[in-house]
Formats: C-alpha cells, structure tokens, sequence
C-alpha cells in the first residue's frame, strides 16, 4: 500500500522477478490491485496484493472494498514516498488504512518503508528521516507497532528490509536458526548463511554483529542475482560456486529445495572437499526441517 | 598546458609539446596512469620515452575516446562517461605485466589538424605499435574519415605495416541490420580511398562497439593481442591445455580491465566472452566478502582458484596466475576427479604463464 508513485510496483518487481534497479522505470501504474503469488521456502506462499496507488482506486479501497482488501491479511507493507508534497495527507491515509486493518485483520504485522531514499545525500540526515518518520508512526498507531526501514532500489536497504521482513514470516525459523547454528559449529565454519532460493533473501545468518554482515550478505546476494541473470542469457542456469585460495574457502551450494547455503571457512587445515561432504549430509536433515 | 598554443609558435617542426607532459601516479587499481595536471608538469622534451608496446587512440572530439579508456582502465561506469572533458593532452595508461602502454590523443579536427601534423611522427614507429581510430557512429562520419586518412598518410611514412584499427563506437541502441549497414559503409569508403591513394590497407581491421557492453573490451583484446609479447608460446600452451583437459574455451584475462591477452585458436564466441567477464565481476564482489579473512601480508601470494557450477556440467574454472592475470576456463567435466585433474593441469599452466610474463 502506498500513493501513486511511491515505488510499490518497483520494489515488488526488484525483489520477485529479478529485474534491475534500471528496468523499474519501465513499470506503468498499477491498475486496480495485481495479485501475485509467490512461492517462499518452498510451501510458504505469499500472495502479494500490488495495491495502485492513485486517488481513485484508493477510496475504493476504504470504502467500498475494504472487506476484501483488508480481510485476512498477514503483513500489511506500506511504502512512503519521500518526496511527497504532503506529509501529512500521507499519513492520514495511513491512519485509515490502520484502522480498517484493525477492524479486519487484527493480528497483522506492519512495516513501513520509507523508500527513495537514495535522494538524500549524506547517512546522517537519512537516519534523521527515518528516525523522524519512526516518531510520527509510533504516535499514530497505538494497536500495531510498525517497523520501520529506510529503503531505496539502489542499494542494498530494500533487500535488506525485505530479508528482515521474511525472516519474520517464516513460520519455523526459530528451529531452523538452532539448527544451522549446530551446524556451523560442528563444520567449525566462519560463515554460515541461508539464502532463498528464488529471491536469494537472506533468511538465516549466524553472525555476531547482524547489521554489519547484513550488509555484506546482501551484496553477495545482489551480486548472485545479476549474476544469474547473465547465466541465463548464455542458457547454463547457475547451480553452485566455490572461490578458495590461501586464506579462506567459500562455497555456495543449493541446499534445500527452497534455499541456498554459503559457508566459509578460514582455517586451512579443513579440506575443502570435506565442507562440501558436511554440506551434503546437512541437505538431507535440512530437508525434513523445512517440510 | 595546451596543444593548440604549440602550433602558434610558427614553427611547426621543433616540438612535441603535445607529448611531454604528465606525471606518472599508481591508482589503486594498479595500474600507471599519466594524469597531468598544471601545477606539476615536467617538462622533459625529447627524452620521454614512449612505451615499446603501444597502442595509440586517435579519433574526432567527442568521438568517445576517453570514455571508452576510462572504462576499462579505471572501471567507471558507463553512465558517468557523460560529462566527460576534452582531453587536451595525450594521456597514458599502462597494462601490468605486458608493458603495453595505450595513450589517449586529444581530440583531431580541423582546427587542431595543422598543429597535430606537427606532432612528431616517431609515435608510429616500431613493430609493437598500433593505431585504434575512433569514430562516431552517429556523428560527422564523412570528416572523420577525411582525418583519418590524412593520420594513415602520415603514419604509413614512418611505418608502413602499422596496424590499423577502426572502432566504430556508440553504436548501443542501433538496430542490428543499421549496425552492418554503418560498417559496410565505412569499410567501403576506406578501403577505397585508401587503395586510391596507394596506402597499405592489409592491417586495416574494423569493430563495432559501445561502452554499455563488452564490445569494447572485446575489440581491445583483439587489438592487443597482437602487441603480446611470445603470443604465439601462449596460444600454443592454451591450445595444449585445452585438448588435454578438455575445455571449451579458454582465456588468459587482465583482471584489472578484463581484456584478455591470450586465448586457445578455436573461434571466440562474443557471448561466451561477455558471460566470462561478467563471471569475473561476481567473483570479485563476492570474494569481497571474505576481504576481512585476508591475513595481512598475504595478498600476494592468493593463488586463487574458483569453480562455477552450471546446471549441466557446465563449468566455469578461474584461476589465478599472478596479482594481476587470471586463466579462465570454460569446459564440462562428468565427475568429480576430472574436477582435480583440472586443477592440477591448471596449476601446471600457471606455472609455465608466470614464466614467460614475470611480474
């Protein structure tokens, strides 16, 4: 949900069908409301609502079909154009849509995201944004409690918003996560993370200082997804990866059905075929987890 | 400061300002760049010595010379060529362990024509040397052509096999029958001049290309290649390694600019070519992941070796033969063993490249 503009369609399309930060300025406005379902870790569907964005359809939405809409929703996304001439309509619109959410489907989650920011300069005043709208949100809805991210197709934040967003979704993440933990410790790896398959988000990560490997991972997962792009275009799909040289051995494997694995190691007396047998005997027990 | 100034002296003969300024800075790509800039310029007329290997870009203003240098030497992006200055004196940039040195001529128009041929022409001589001819795919054609010919003229006096080649740029956005349409048009109308006015037109070769791809990269390499030094050792131990081990394809890469220097003698595919450089710029972004694992000290001797795997036995292998050249291979390989048994022949290629091209 959002006003005409803001980005909804962009981001969807960055996220779910690969394109570019370049291809969105192709994208029409979204007539109506385009639903589309896609399949997350495997059985987990997502049916995304792309909600247009202008007036019209808009008042359709509070009034007329707000039963439809705003029945059985799981997490309610909505995107805040920076650069909107007025904030405070913005919100208002926000606060109707809260309260038929209320109304409809009590136990949504809502994130907001404040996207486009790529069109402010410098970090400090893109935390003040944040920060600012962060206060104005919190004020407003006293039944949800939004999170909210500072987004922009050009970098990594979206994908890193988005992660935090699946992480949530998951259903049986908390296993997974003990699992995988158990797992990097018996492989004594350095890194062990789980991305999705399709979108390549990053599910899973044991790091100690999330928000910094965040970052890291979400390059890797940009840098994959262009990637297989281009593999696509010579007809050989992407299927694994290893780069290994004196100091570290990093792998990338397909391991469930619905999910990737990066591991690196860093110490050179474990042999690189070994993380691959490790990786290989955890596909099986990963299986059953996820099913 | 300025080339045009140099041809007021009257005197035509006596200078090769153009060629005498700049100071040499390491950017952190690794690679020499002259950049001159006016407050430390050292005037050493006459005792620059040009590189042996050479590669020199001439071409109309705005024909795209510097863009196209600029991304390749200096990984800018496409996008950012927009707003780019005229260069007013020649540049150079240099290739780690080949030696060659390519050089970035200002602009030549008719105003400037009169004080280029001043220039001195002992730029063309040597048999390392070659001259690549911008031209403006969508811009004054006709007159581009006319400079050209009275460049060859010029060079063809001092070295009479000077290869030369005609990048045909900007031709992103063209349709694929205006492209040959542009190219045959070109070659004809050179070739036909040229024939008219007895020039050797045996070296001449044409290329279209643009930034916004790897036309350009690709079309550089063939320029290169043969300014490599033992090319043909090279190509004959590529060749070896490829029947051996049975590989698709394989190329010996620059890693700083993904121009390749050497590849075994079956035909280069354009596509396959594109993905392999694109396989190196993901390489290169994920394995900065791992920058932080890097023990300090140790950069020199990485030594590092990775495998793609490609739905369908598909495999890309890259290995690294020094700080700055990497042996891509292209192949598909049944099991795991022939996996090593690669390795190990690769290691042994390797070994016989750092030979041949010391750092």
């Amino acid at each position: 949900m959002g006003r005409s503009g803001a980005g909804k369609t962009s981001m969807r399309s960055l996220i779910f069908s690969n394109y570019t930060a370049n291809d969105t300025r192709r994208l029409g406005a979204t007539i109506d409301v385009e639903h589309s379902t896609v399949q997350f870790m495997g059985d987990l569907n997502l049916n995304i609502w792309d909600c247009g964005g202008q007036h019209k359809y808009l008042d359709n939405y509070l009034n007329e079909q707000k039963e439809n809409i705003f029945g059985n929703v799981e997490v309610l996304i909505y995107v805040f154009d920076l650069e909107t001439a007025h904030r405070e309509g913005e919100y208002s619109l926000y606060d109707e849509c809260l309260v038929n959410l209320a109304t409809y489907s009590k136990d949504a989650k809502v994130y907001c995201l404040v996207h486009k920011m790529d069109k402010i300069p410098d970090q400090e005043s893109k935390d003040n944004m944040v920060e600012m709208y962060r206060r104005a949100l919190a004020k407003r809805s006293d039944l949800f409690k939004p999170e909210v991210f500072g987004t922009s197709i050009w970098d990594n934040t979206l994908y890193h918003a988005w992660s935090q967003i699946v992480h949530r979704l998951v259903p049986n993440m908390a296993v997974i996560e003990r699992h995988l933990r158990n797992f990097q410790r018996l492989t004594e790896a350095a890194e062990v993370v789980l991305f999705e398959r399709a979108t390549f988000l990053v599910v899973c990560q044991m790091a100690a200082d999330p928000n910094v490997q965040l970052n890291k991972y979400m390059s890797v997962s940009q840098a994959i997804k262009y990637y297989r792009n281009s593999c696509i275009q010579v007809q050989s799909p992407f299927q694994s990866l290893e780069i290994r040289n004196k100091s570290f051995s990093l792998f990338i494997e397909p391991f469930t059905k619905s999910t990737y694995i990066l591991v690196v190691t860093v110490d050179r007396e474990i042999e690189p075929a070994v993380t691959k047998a490790n990786i290989t005997t955890a596909r099986e027990h990963f299986n059953r987890l996820t099913y | 400061m300025n080339n045009y100034g140099s041809g007021l002296n009257g005197d035509g003969r006596n200078n090769s300002v153009g060629l005498a300024y700049g100071h040499e800075g390491v950017d952190e790509t690794g690679l020499t760049t002259e950049t001159g800039s006016a407050a430390d310029i050292r005037q050493n007329k006459g005792e620059e010595q040009l590189a042996e290997r050479r590669v020199l870009f001439m071409g109309m203003p705005r024909s795209g010379k510097t863009s196209i240098l600029s991304v390749i030497f200096e990984n800018m992006l496409a996008y950012d060529t927009l707003g780019m200055l005229p260069t007013l004196q020649r540049t150079m940039y240099t290739m780690m362990v080949t030696g060659i040195a390519v050089y970035d001529f200002p602009g030549i128009d008719e105003y400037s024509e009169t004080q280029y041929n001043s220039q001195s022409p002992e730029v063309y001589e040597g048999e390392y040397t070659s001259l690549v001819y911008v031209i403006d795919s969508q811009g004054d054609i006709q007159s581009s052509l006319t400079t050209l010919l009275s460049i060859v003229r010029m060079a063809q006096s001092v070295n009479f096999d000077l290869p030369i080649n005609i990048f045909i740029n900007k031709v992103d956005g063209l349709s694929d029958e205006l492209k040959q349409d542009i190219q045959q048009d070109i070659q004809q109308r050179v070739m036909k001049n040229m024939n008219y006015e007895g020039l050797n037109s045996a070296y001449v070769q044409f290329f279209l290309t643009t930034i916004y791809d790897e036309t350009i990269r690709e079309a550089l390499s063939r320029v290169v290649r043969r300014l490599v030094p033992k090319y043909n050792t090279l190509e004959t131990i590529l060749n070896s390694f490829c029947s051996k081990s049975s590989l698709d394809k394989v190329f010996l890469f620059d890693i700083g600019t993904k121009v390749y220097f050497a590849t075994d003698s079956s035909p280069t595919d354009l596509t396959m070519y594109m993905f392999s450089c694109q396989t190196i710029n993901a390489m290169e972004d994920i394995s900065v992941l791992c920058a932080e694992y890097v023990q300090a000290g140790d950069e020199e001797g990485i030594m590092q070796k990775t495998v793609v795997g490609m739905e369908g036995n598909t495999r890309i292998f890259i290995y690294q033969v020094n700080s700055c050249l990497s042996l891509l291979c292209v192949g598909s390989s049944q099991s795991s063993r022939q996996d090593s048994l690669l390795e190990f022949n690769g290691s042994k290629i390797a070994k016989a490249i750092r030979q041949i091209l010391p750092c």
